[in-house]
């Protein structure tokens, strides 16, 4: 009995020993974490249900990933910005900066650099960074159910105005990031964005 | 309704001979051909030999000819019922006798199959009878509750009480009254429940496609309901049924056959409080309504001639509320709908020899519905709109029958549609002829073949080809294989062509495509586009979504009181209609079109076991087995590119083995039934155990698809039961329920759960004549 005991104690530790040395090993010298951004609120314009036409503006939310803080206007340094379903990059038609983004289908945790295939782009007058419609860009809209579901697999890549390399999932579009089959889009506040995003800092294209 | 037929009593007629026996000198009282329960059997034949054909009374009887030979045989047909041979001796002793029904109705005619009666056992394709019997002892009111009881069918709850069979919605399931198609569908559904059951003489269901006969929407099977006829010289009944949800059902009919000449009237009330499977949301599960169904048909026959008129009117007022969502707090508004649907079916047929007979028949329909909602707290009309449509179809018929082995029917049709609505643009109006030809071919006793091809020009999708041959080999009586390929095609329904829809306060416009071209046109001289996302050259014309399927299957009577039969089938539909994206405008909202893109494959299994027990008790077991599946999801799937989301939200990788194919399919289907005739009181029980399996309503993790069980509604068993007992006056009596033990799901919302009934029949014609 206390053979055992010894033998599996000596396994343990070989264990634990061996989890030290590969985590020494894998562990990159600066080592970029994923943050969370919880219910940033970004209503959209009111508009005018018989007419379709927008009766009030209302701002974008702008968010900068370098700084991993909300700008407080257009003119600032931000990189990505909400209102609403729509999501601009800080250029072209949409800023005064030189951020630029795009949509890859993969999973968040398993993309461990930019593609060589990607493009970045600014919004502009052909077509935004961030498609906007159902099912185009970073969401689906069930007609049935109205709720609004950030596409699983959609992970947004961003090239920020100082040129830095980040990745993003878009979690919830409901106050605090509830399970899908929760929500219910006549009680569940919206547009509250919940999402998690990597930024590599070193400037390189790894994650 | 006779036509000429295929039916094989001739090949029985030739197994027995003649042999010399002392002849005998019969006494020429009546004998009484009987079912089992005792009714006379009207339309049998008494064969004597090769040569003499006795006819049967209308009462059953018959008297056999005088100097006949003692073991001279004798054959008893009836169709539906097993066949009985005697020899004249027996027969002289006895005053009446049974036939026994067929197992399975495998005896019963079938007319959608191939335009011509036509046995089951002869059919080389998937078909089964609802008989007036086995309508009357489920004790439903609607179609709805009569057709999702069989084997391969469910009902599904969407814009009505939808059918579902091989797995296809009802959008692909041609329904037919007294064989001829019936309008009016709500967002692809025909609502079963606008059909009142208890003026239907049988169902007639044909699986796989048949657009080979009838063209489009005949792509999942067809639903064939033929009403009854005056078979008595004067008939009149009232039927009253009342049961749970303070929902009665009225109904008489009067008849007469007399000179060739038959007169049926029918009317029918229905009315129901609704019920609501979620209470903490306002508005019921279904609204509260009263039908009223109206039917009259008349007919004349001569020897050549036979005329009909076939008329229908449905009449339908509902009312139910809701919560409208909004800026503020939710308000609530009443709806108000009204359906109409009138039909107008005039038949001719002309029959000069035993060669040829000629039919002419028309169906023109009209089917109306009108929606109001209003905000109940100050009356302003939140939504209003109306439908209309005409359908008019004429067809020619010619039925050669070249030998006793050969019957070739041509068909040549016309029809043409035009429809109105609020959120069409214009007056429509649809055109198409079509043109049919089918070979039914006996080559040896073993083979049967059916052939046929339909093509159709119609002035939305152009021209089509369908065409359909089925096999059947009969190993022996007892065993039979049979194989029908089959094309079937849908052509695109009006709101995929016409629809012109602007939900301002949802955020998006919905284009036809006819008109996408130049509502997008409109909207960009508007400059209202911010970026097309397809190029105009993609709006093409829509085509017809299309199929081809493999029935293959097999009848097997294990003894005269057993019987298995099996059917395999594969749908592989293309051309799927759905919507896509096609441009998005400056404000943020999408314009949208319809366009063929979807591909999907649905296969299975139907099985049926009949088991008579004895003369009281019948059993039978069904089965259902069905997998479908969207080809592009299983590509997108194999490429890694599917993902979903977990609790927290995170993005996972689908795998093929999560995905559970098309929503609101079960992949498991079942029923047991059991029928017992209690022979002392003689009260007849009908027990049945439907099973339906899990089923997915909805995609909950964001990826669109079903493939979470978080995505499945769980599966339910419904115990039906019911009670009926004829009086010796003829009154009939009867009490049940349905889903006895209650099991709900707010997924199916077609099924209130727990449902009693009770019931009555008076024969007044039976009544009047026995106090008189």
């Amino acid at each position: 009995m206390i053979k055992w005991n010894q033998i599996l104690a000596g396994i343990l530790l070989l264990a634990f020993n061996a989890g030290c040395e590969s985590s020494e090993v894998e562990e990159p010298e600066n080592d970029p974490q994923a943050k969370t951004v919880e219910n940033l609120y970004a209503p959209n314009d009111v508009i005018d249900r018989s007419t379709g036409e927008i009766t009030e503006e209302r701002p974008f939310r702008y968010f900068s990933l370098e700084n991993n803080q909300e700008v407080d206007n257009r003119d600032g340094n931000w990189d990505i910005a909400f209102k609403g379903t729509t999501l601009i990059v800080n250029s072209g038609t949409s800023g005064p900066g030189s951020a630029q983004g795009t949509v890859v289908t993969a999973a968040f945790d398993e993309l461990n650099e930019v593609p060589s295939s990607v493009a970045f782009h600014s919004d502009g007058a052909d077509g935004m960074a961030i498609p906007t419609g159902s099912g185009n860009g970073w969401y689906n809209y069930n007609p049935g159910t109205h709720v609004i579901s950030p596409i699983p697999g959609r992970v947004i890549l961003i090239r920020t105005n100082a040129g830095k390399y980040a990745k993003m999932e878009i979690l919830s579009y409901y106050q605090d990031n509830p399970p899908l089959a929760e929500v219910d889009p006549m009680r569940s506040p919206s547009p509250y964005y919940t999402f998690r995003f990597l930024l590599q800092p070193n400037g390189s294209m790894k994650f | 309704m006779y036509r000429i037929n295929l039916n094989k009593y001739k090949i029985l007629v030739g197994l027995f001979g003649l042999l010399i026996i002392p002849s005998l000198a019969f006494a020429s009282d009546p004998i009484y051909i009987q079912d089992v329960e005792g009714n006379p059997i009207p339309h049998a034949l008494v064969k004597i030999g090769t040569e003499q054909v006795l006819t049967v009374g209308n009462d059953g009887s018959f008297e056999l000819p005088d100097n006949l030979q003692e073991d001279q045989e004798i054959i008893i047909i009836a169709m539906g019922y097993d066949t009985r041979i005697f020899q004249a001796r027996e027969l002289s002793q006895v005053n009446k006798f049974n036939l026994r029904e067929k197992i399975g109705q495998m005896g019963e005619v079938v007319v959608a199959a191939t335009r011509t009666d036509r046995s089951v056992e002869d059919l080389p394709m998937p078909v089964t009878i609802i008989t007036r019997k086995k309508i009357q002892e489920t004790g439903g009111m609607r179609l709805s509750e009569i057709l999702r009881e069989q084997t391969g069918l469910q009902v599904v709850g969407d814009h009505g009480a939808g059918l579902q069979m091989q797995g296809l919605s009802s959008d692909y399931i041609l329904i037919l009254l007294d064989g001829e198609p019936l309008i009016g569908r709500t967002a692809g559904t025909f609502d079963l429940d606008r059909i009142a059951v208890s003026n239907i003489e049988r169902i007639e269901v044909l699986r796989g496609p048949s657009s080979a006969i009838y063209g489009s929407e005949a792509m999942a099977g067809v639903i064939n309901i033929i009403t009854k006829k005056s078979q008595e010289r004067i008939v009149a009944n009232l039927e009253s049924r009342y049961r749970s949800f303070n929902t009665l059902d009225l109904s008489g009919e009067i008849g007469m056959n007399q000179n060739d000449w038959n007169l049926y009237a029918y009317f029918n009330r229905f009315s129901t409080d609704g019920f609501d499977i979620t209470p903490e949301v306002p508005g019921k599960t279904q609204s509260p309504y009263q039908a009223s169904t109206a039917q009259f048909k008349i007919g004349k026959k001569t020897k050549k001639w036979n005329f009909k008129v076939y008329s229908r009117f449905y009449n339908e007022n509902s009312e139910n509320s809701m919560q409208v969502a909004g800026e503020g707090s939710p308000r609530l508004a009443d709806l108000n709908g009204e359906r109409m649907d009138l039909n107008l079916n005039p038949t001719i047929s002309f029959r000069p020899n035993d060669q040829w007979q000629m039919t002419l028949r028309s169906m023109s329909s009209l089917f109306q519905t009108h929606t109001l909602t209003v905000f109940q707290e100050d009356g302003s009309i939140l939504d209003e709109q109306d439908f209309k449509q005409h359908y008019h179809r004429t067809e020619f018929q010619t039925d050669l029958q070249l030998d006793s082995k050969q019957l070739i029917t041509i068909g040549l049709g016309h029809l043409m549609e035009t429809v109105e609505a609020t959120r069409y643009d214009d007056n429509n109006r649809f055109d198409a002829g079509y043109v049919f030809l089918h070979h039914q071919w006996d080559p040896s006793e073993k083979w049967n073949l059916v052939t046929g091809v339909r093509a159709d020009l119609h002035s939305q999708y152009g021209e089509r080809i369908s065409p359909k041959i089925s096999g059947m080999y009969k190993f022996n009586e007892r065993f039979s294989w049979q194989l029908s390929l089959g094309a079937g095609f849908k052509a695109p329904d009006f709101r995929q062509l016409l629809l012109n829809f602007n939900n301002p306060s949802a955020g998006y416009y919905v284009f036809g495509a006819n008109l996408v071209q130049q509502g997008i046109a409109r909207l960009q001289s508007q400059g209202l586009v911010q970026q097309m996302l397809l190029n105009s050259s993609q709006f093409g014309q829509l085509e017809a979504e299309s199929s081809r399927a493999i029935n293959t299957g097999f009848r097997w009577k294990i003894s005269g009181d057993l019987l298995f039969q099996g059917n395999f089938f594969q749908n592989n539909i293309s051309n799927l209609i759905e919507t896509a994206l096609v441009a998005r405008l400056n404000s943020g909202q999408n314009a949208f079109s319809y366009f063929n893109i979807a591909r999907v494959i649905s296969r299975g299994a139907e099985l049926d076991w009949t088991f008579r027990v004895s003369e009281n008790l019948q059993f039978s077991l069904g089965y259902m087995y069905l997998d479908t599946k969207d080809l592009d999801v299983l590509e997108k799937i194999d490429a890694g590119e599917l993902f979903r989301r977990d609790a927290q939200n995170r993005s996972q990788r689908v795998q093929r083995s999560d995905y559970g194919g098309l929503f609101n399919r079960s992949r498991h289907n079942g029923n047991v039934k059991i029928n017992y005739q209690e022979s002392t009181t003689g009260i007849n029980m009908a027990l049945r155990v439907i099973y339906r399996g899990k089923f997915g309503f909805g995609d909950v993790n964001g990826n669109l698809i079903l493939d979470d069980s978080a995505e499945y509604a769980p599966g339910l068993i419904s115990w039906n039961l019911s009670l009926n007992k004829a009086l010796n006056n003829g009154i009939m009596l009867e009490a049940g329920g349905f889903n006895l033990f209650n099991q709900t799901t707010i997924y199916a919302p077609t099924n209130p759960g727990r449902v009693l009934f009770a019931g009555m029949k008076l024969p007044i014609h039976q009544l009047i004549n026995q106090y008189k």
